[in-house]
C-alpha cells in the first residue's frame, strides 16, 4: 500500500499563489464598493469631552460615519468585557478607535477623517508596568491595574530553598513585537437584501469573528457569513475581530460593499503585539546539578485591554519552571494595564518570553556550578512520566532526543554521554 | 576580533487552548467516482493546515491525496472549528477529519462487504483507492465502484461526520493544578555566532532545530515550519523591537522596525524527532508555534560563549553588546589596578 | 488635478489609461488594471511585495509614479507564467515549498527573475542579495533560496548549457 501521510506535498493552493492568483484580502473589489477609514485617539489616555462628526458627515462623497452610538454591543473580549469596539467616554491608548467613515473613494474617507471634531481632556498616563501596579498610579480601568494574577504552586518553595546548595537569581526582559504579517489586515463586508451579512477577511478564526459579531450587531448567526480569504500571514494577529464590525455597521447603513486595509503604520500603532515581559527568576540548585527550586516572578504589560492577555499569561506561567524537572515550585504571574499597545496572541503565546527568561538563566546557573549547559539540561530535562508544576505526568516526552538531534547536527562544545534509555 | 561560540535552548510547549474546550469538527463526503470532499472550518494562514489535513482524510480513505478536495473556512458552508491558534489544526482538526473519514469509510466497507462477500467489514481495510481483504488483497474493489453501488443502488451515499476536542481541565485558580493539554512537543535547537568585538555585530552561522511532532504528516511542510519560526526568533533575539514613547510607536514602518532579510538567516538544520503518540491523528502533534520558542535563547547562549558577556533583556542589539563589553573591559582594569 | 492620458506596456500588452501625477504604479496596477497579483505590504518601498519588473529591473511599484513607467516594459506576476504554462522559477517554488502564506511570492520571483537573467549561475550569497529586498515573515528564506537554485539549474539545462 502506498501512504499518504509522511509524503513531501507541496502546499494545495501553492500553484495559485505563484501566478498571482491567490486572491488576498487586500484584493478584494466589488462594483459601487466604499473605502472606509477609521479614526483613531490623539492621545493615550483621555477623557472625550466632545465629538461631532457633522462637517465630516457633510464632505460631499462621505456615504456614512459611524460613532459608539451606532454600535448595538460596544464591548468585546475573551476573559475580560473591557473593550469597545468605538470610544466612548474615555480612550485608553493611541490606538483607540473613535469613529469610521465610509467614502466612495480613499482620499474622501481620509480627508473626511480630518473633519471629524474631537475634544479630548488629557488623563495622566501611565506607560510603565512596574509603576502601574503601585497604589497610587493613575487608573486605567476601575480600582487596580492589575487585571489578572495567576499562580502556580508545586511541592514546597522553602523546602527547596534550604535544600539548595546555591541559589541563582536573574531579570530578564523582553520587548514588544509586531507581528508583521506582511499582508496588513484587510476586508469586505456586505449585506444582500434578505439582510444576509457577509464578510470576507483575511482571518485566523472565522467562527471567533462570527460569533462576536453576532453578538456586536446582534444579529443571530444564521444571517452572518464569514468567509475567509487567503490569509496572507497571521501569527495570532488575525486571530480576533478588529475592523470586521465597522464595515458591517457601515454596509448596514449604505447597502453598499464596504472594504477596510489597515496602513502598516495601523499595523504597529493599532493592532495587538506580542507583550513585553518583565521575569525574575531565583532557582535552587544541588552542587551535583540538580535543580530543586524554581521561583519565577513575572509581569506582563497588558496595555490598554485585556485582549488575550490573561490567557497569554496564563500558558506562560504553567512552562514557566522550563523543561526541566523541578519538585519545588512557585510561579506568580501579573497583567498589567498600561496605556500601550494592547498585547494579543502571538506564535507562542507568552513562551517565547518565558524561554528566553529561563534558558538563559538555566545557562547562568550552570555556569555557576562550573557545569556543562548541555549536561546540565540533560541532568534536569523532562523525561516520560515526569510532572510539569501543574501535577501533570507527562507521556511521550522526546526532549532528550532533541537534545541529542540537535548535537548531531552541529556538533557541541564537548563529548557528553548519551543515556540509551533517555528519550 | 571575531569570536565564536555556540548556545543551546530547550522547550515544551503544548498543544491546544489552554483548558477551555476547543473542538474542531469535518464533514467528508467521498463520491461515485471514488474522488472525496472534506469540509472543514480550519484556516491554512500559510501553515500548510489545508494539505495536511487532506493527507489525513485520503490515507484514512485509502484514495490517492489528489482525490481529495478541500473547502475551508466559511462559517456557513464548513463545520465548527475553532481556528487557526495554539498549533493546535493538525493534531485538534486532524483527528476531526480522520474521525469523519472513517465514519464514511464504515458505510464504504459494509456496502464492500457485500460486494466481495465477506462476512464483516471489519476483515476489510481501504488502501490505494480500493478496498480489500486484509488477508487476500487480490480480492477487492474500487473504492469508486463502492461509491457509486453504496449510493445509487443501496441509497446510503457515504459521507461521515466527526469532531474532536482535547480531554483537558480548569486550573485550581489557588494553586495552579489541573490538566490544561492533553498533549505537548519538546524541541531544542543550538546556535552557533561569530560576535564583533569591534562593533557588537552578531552573525549567526548555523541554527540546527530538532522538533518532536510526534509524526510528520508532511515533512516538506513541517521543514518550512520549523526554518520559519527560527526566522522569527533570530528577528526576537537580535533586531525587532517596537519602540513606544508615551503610547506612541516611533518605528511603525519596516524602515525602522527590522525584520530578518534573506541575508540575516543562517543555514537552518532540522531535524524532525518522530514518537508517534496515541491521541494524535496518525501519531501527530503540531510545530507551528514552537519552532520560534529556542532560537533567542540558543543565540544569546551563544553570544556568552563567544564573549562572556549574557544579555538579560531583548534584543541583543549591537549597542547593547557593546556597552556589556566596555563595562567587563572596565571592570577588568579595576581588578587588575587592585 | 490634472489627469494625463498615457500608455502603460504591461506583459506585453499595451493600455491607455488616465493617470494624475501622484498615482502610484502599484495602485493603477491593481485597481485600474487589475493585475492584483501584484501586492501591497508597506506602501514604503520596504516589504518588497509590490516589486515589478521594470524594463528588467526590479522595482518597487509602491514609490513610482505610475507616469515614470510610460514607454518600458513592466512585468508583473501575470506575465512571468501561467497556471498552464509555469515559469520553472514558479515551478521550483511550489515543488520547493518556497510559498507559505504566498503573500510575498509575486514580488520574491520577480527579483529572482531579475538576477537569472542577468546571472545564470548565481551563488548562495548572491541569491540572498537579490531578495534581500523582499520581505517574508514566513519561510526563514531557506526553501526560497533552495528554490532559486533548483530553478537556476532547471533553466541552465533547459539551454543545452552546463
Amino acid at each position: 500500500m502506498t501512504h499518504v501521510i509522511g509524503q513531501r506535498i507541496p502546499r494545495h493552493d501553492a500553484i495559485l499563489q505563484v501566478t498571482g492568483k491567490a486572491e488576498y484580502g487586500i484584493d478584494l473589489a466589488r462594483r459601487g464598493m466604499l473605502h472606509a477609514k477609521v479614526l483613531r485617539s490623539a492621545l493615550p489616555h483621555a477623557k472625550l469631552l466632545k465629538l461631532d462628526t457633522t462637517r465630516a458627515r457633510n464632505l460631499p462623497g462621505v456615504a456614512a460615519v459611524i460613532t459608539a452610538a451606532d454600535v448595538p454591543n460596544n464591548r468585546f473580549g475573551f476573559t475580560h468585557l473591557d473593550q469597545p469596539l468605538l470610544a466612548e467616554d474615555k480612550v485608553r491608548y493611541r490606538g483607540d478607535a473613535i469613529a469610521a467613515i465610509a467614502a466612495d473613494s480613499l482620499k474622501t474617507a481620509e480627508e473626511a477623517l480630518r473633519l471629524i471634531d474631537v475634544e479630548y481632556e488629557p488623563l495622566p498616563g501611565i506607560f510603565d508596568p512596574v509603576q502601574a501596579m503601585e497604589p497610587d498610579a493613575p487608573k486605567i480601568h476601575g480600582e487596580s491595574n492589575i487585571a489578572s494574577h495567576i499562580k502556580i504552586r508545586y511541592g514546597d518553595i522553602e523546602l527547596g530553598w534550604s535544600r539548595s546548595d546555591e541559589i541563582v537569581e536573574d531579570t530578564l526582559t523582553t520587548q514588544m513585537i509586531e507581528h508583521a504579517s506582511i499582508e496588513p489586515h484587510a476586508a469586505l463586508a456586505e449585506v444582500d437584501g434578505r439582510g444576509m451579512v457577509t464578510v470576507h477577511s483575511s482571518v485566523q478564526r472565522p467562527f471567533l469573528i462570527a460569533t462576536d459579531l453576532s453578538k456586536i450587531l446582534k444579529i443571530p448567526l444564521n444571517r452572518i457569513r464569514v468567509v475567509v480569504t487567503a490569509v496572507g500571514g497571521g501569527f495570532g494577529g488575525k486571530n480576533e475581530i478588529t475592523m470586521e464590525p465597522y464595515i458591517c455597521l457601515l454596509a448596514l447603513k449604505t447597502g453598499k460593499p464596504v472594504k477596510l486595509v489597515y496602513t502598516r503604520e495601523e499595523e504597529f500603532q493599532a493592532t495587538t503585539v506580542r507583550h513585553p515581559y518583565i521575569v525574575k527568576y531565583k532557582s535552587g540548585v544541588k552542587k551535583d546539578g540538580t535543580l530543586v527550586a524554581r521561583q519565577a516572578r513575572i509581569v506582563s504589560d497588558a496595555g490598554a485591554y485585556v485582549s488575550w492577555g490573561e490567557s497569554t499569561l496564563s500558558k506562560a506561567c504553567i512552562h514557566g519552571a522550563g523543561p526541566y524537572r523541578i519538585p519545588n515550585v512557585k510561579i506568580d504571574g501579573y497583567l498589567v494595564y498600561t496605556n500601550n499597545s494592547i498585547g494579543g496572541a502571538m506564535r507562542g503565546f507568552g513562551v517565547p518570553q518565558l524561554g528566553f527568561a529561563h534558558e538563559v538563566h538555566t545557562d547562568h546557573i550552570a555556569e555557576k556550578l562550573g557545569i556543562d549547559p548541555l549536561e546540565f539540561r540533560l541532568k534536569n530535562a523532562l523525561v516520560d512520566g515526569s510532572s510539569l508544576p501543574t501535577g501533570q505526568v507527562l507521556e511521550s516526552v522526546p526532549l532528550k532526543e532533541t537534545m541529542r538531534q540537535a548535537v548531531q547536527l552541529i556538533g557541541w562544545k564537548k563529548e557528553v554521554a548519551w543515556d540509551e534509555k533517555a528519550r | 576580533m571575531k569570536k565564536r561560540g555556540k548556545g543551546i535552548a530547550c522547550m515544551v510547549y503544548p498543544i491546544g487552548f489552554t483548558s477551555y474546550p476547543n473542538p474542531s469538527a469535518a464533514f467528508v463526503q467521498v463520491n461515485q467516482d471514488g474522488s472525496a470532499v472534506v469540509l472543514t472550518g480550519a484556516t491554512d494562514v500559510g501553515q500548510g493546515s489545508t494539505t495536511a489535513l487532506a493527507q489525513i482524510a485520503a490515507e484514512e480513505l485509502g484514495i490517492a491525496y489528489d482525490a481529495v478536495t478541500m473547502v475551508t473556512s466559511d462559517t456557513q458552508r464548513t463545520p465548527f472549528d475553532l481556528g487557526s491558534v495554539a498549533s493546535r489544526v493538525t493534531y485538534i482538526t486532524g483527528n476531526a477529519v480522520k474521525r469523519a473519514a472513517g465514519d464514511a469509510k464504515k458505510t464504504l466497507l459494509q456496502v464492500a462487504a457485500e460486494m466481495l462477500d465477506v462476512m464483516s467489514p471489519d476483515e476489510l481495510e481501504a488502501g490505494d483507492g480500493k478496498i480489500y481483504v486484509k488477508n487476500s488483497p487480490d480480492r477487492n474493489v474500487s473504492v469508486a465502484a463502492v461509491a457509486r453501488e453504496a449510493t445509487l443502488v443501496k441509497g446510503r451515499p457515504p459521507i461521515g461526520e466527526g469532531s474532536y476536542n482535547p480531554t483537558t481541565t480548569f486550573l485550581d485558580p489557588e494553586t495552579g493544578h489541573g490538566k490544561p493539554y492533553e498533549a505537548y512537543v519538546f524541541a531544542t535547537q543550538i546556535a552557533e555566532v561569530e560576535v564583533d568585538t569591534e562593533t557588537g555585530q552578531v552573525d549567526v552561522l548555523k541554527i540546527a532545530a530538532a522538533h518532536d511532532c510526534g509524526k510528520a504528516i508532511n515533512p516538506l511542510l513541517v521543514e518550512g515550519q520549523i526554518e520559519g519560526g527560527v526566522a522569527m526568533g533570530l528577528g526576537y533575539g537580535l533586531m525587532e523591537e517596537m519602540v513606544l514613547e508615551n503610547g506612541v510607536v516611533k518605528n511603525p514602518q519596516f524602515t525602522d522596525y527590522i525584520l530578518p532579510t534573506a541575508l540575516d538567516m543562517p543555514l537552518i538544520e532540522t531535524a524532525i524527532v518522530e514518537v508517534p503518540v496515541s491521541t494524535g491523528p496518525f501519531g501527530a502533534k503540531g510545530v507551528g508555534e514552537p519552532s520560534l520558542i529556542p532560537t533567542a535563547p540558543a543565540i544569546v547562549n551563544a553570544i556568552y560563549d563567544a564573549i562572556g558577556i549574557r544579555i538579560y533583556d531583548l534584543p541583543a542589539t549591537p549597542s547593547k553588546i557593546l556597552a556589556a563589553l566596555k563595562e567587563k573591559e572596565r571592570a577588568n582594569i579595576l581588578k587588575e589596578e587592585e | 488635478m490634472i489627469e494625463r492620458q498615457i500608455e502603460l506596456r504591461v506583459n506585453g500588452q499595451s493600455f491607455t489609461i488616465l493617470v494624475k501625477p501622484q498615482d502610484l504604479l502599484v495602485d493603477v496596477l491593481r485597481d485600474q488594471l487589475g493585475f492584483t497579483g501584484t501586492k501591497k505590504g508597506c506602501g514604503t518601498g520596504e516589504c518588497g511585495a509590490c516589486t515589478i519588473l521594470l524594463d528588467g529591473k526590479p522595482v518597487n511599484s509602491c514609490l513610482m509614479p505610475a507616469l515614470r513607467a510610460r514607454n518600458k516594459d513592466i512585468i508583473t506576476i501575470e506575465g512571468l507564467g501561467t497556471p498552464e504554462h509555469l515559469h520553472p522559477l514558479q515551478q521550483a517554488f511550489i515543488e520547493n515549498a518556497a510559498v507559505q502564506c504566498g503573500f510575498c511570492a509575486p514580488g520574491m520571483l520577480l527579483s529572482a527573475k531579475a538576477l537569472l537573467d542577468a546571472n545564470s549561475h548565481p551563488t548562495e550569497t548572491e541569491i540572498r542579495q537579490a531578495i534581500s529586498g523582499n520581505l517574508c515573515r514566513c519561510t526563514g528564506y531557506a526553501k526560497i533560496v533552495q528554490a532559486v537554485k533548483a530553478a537556476a539549474q532547471a533553466m541552465t539545462q533547459g539551454d543545452g548549457n552546463p
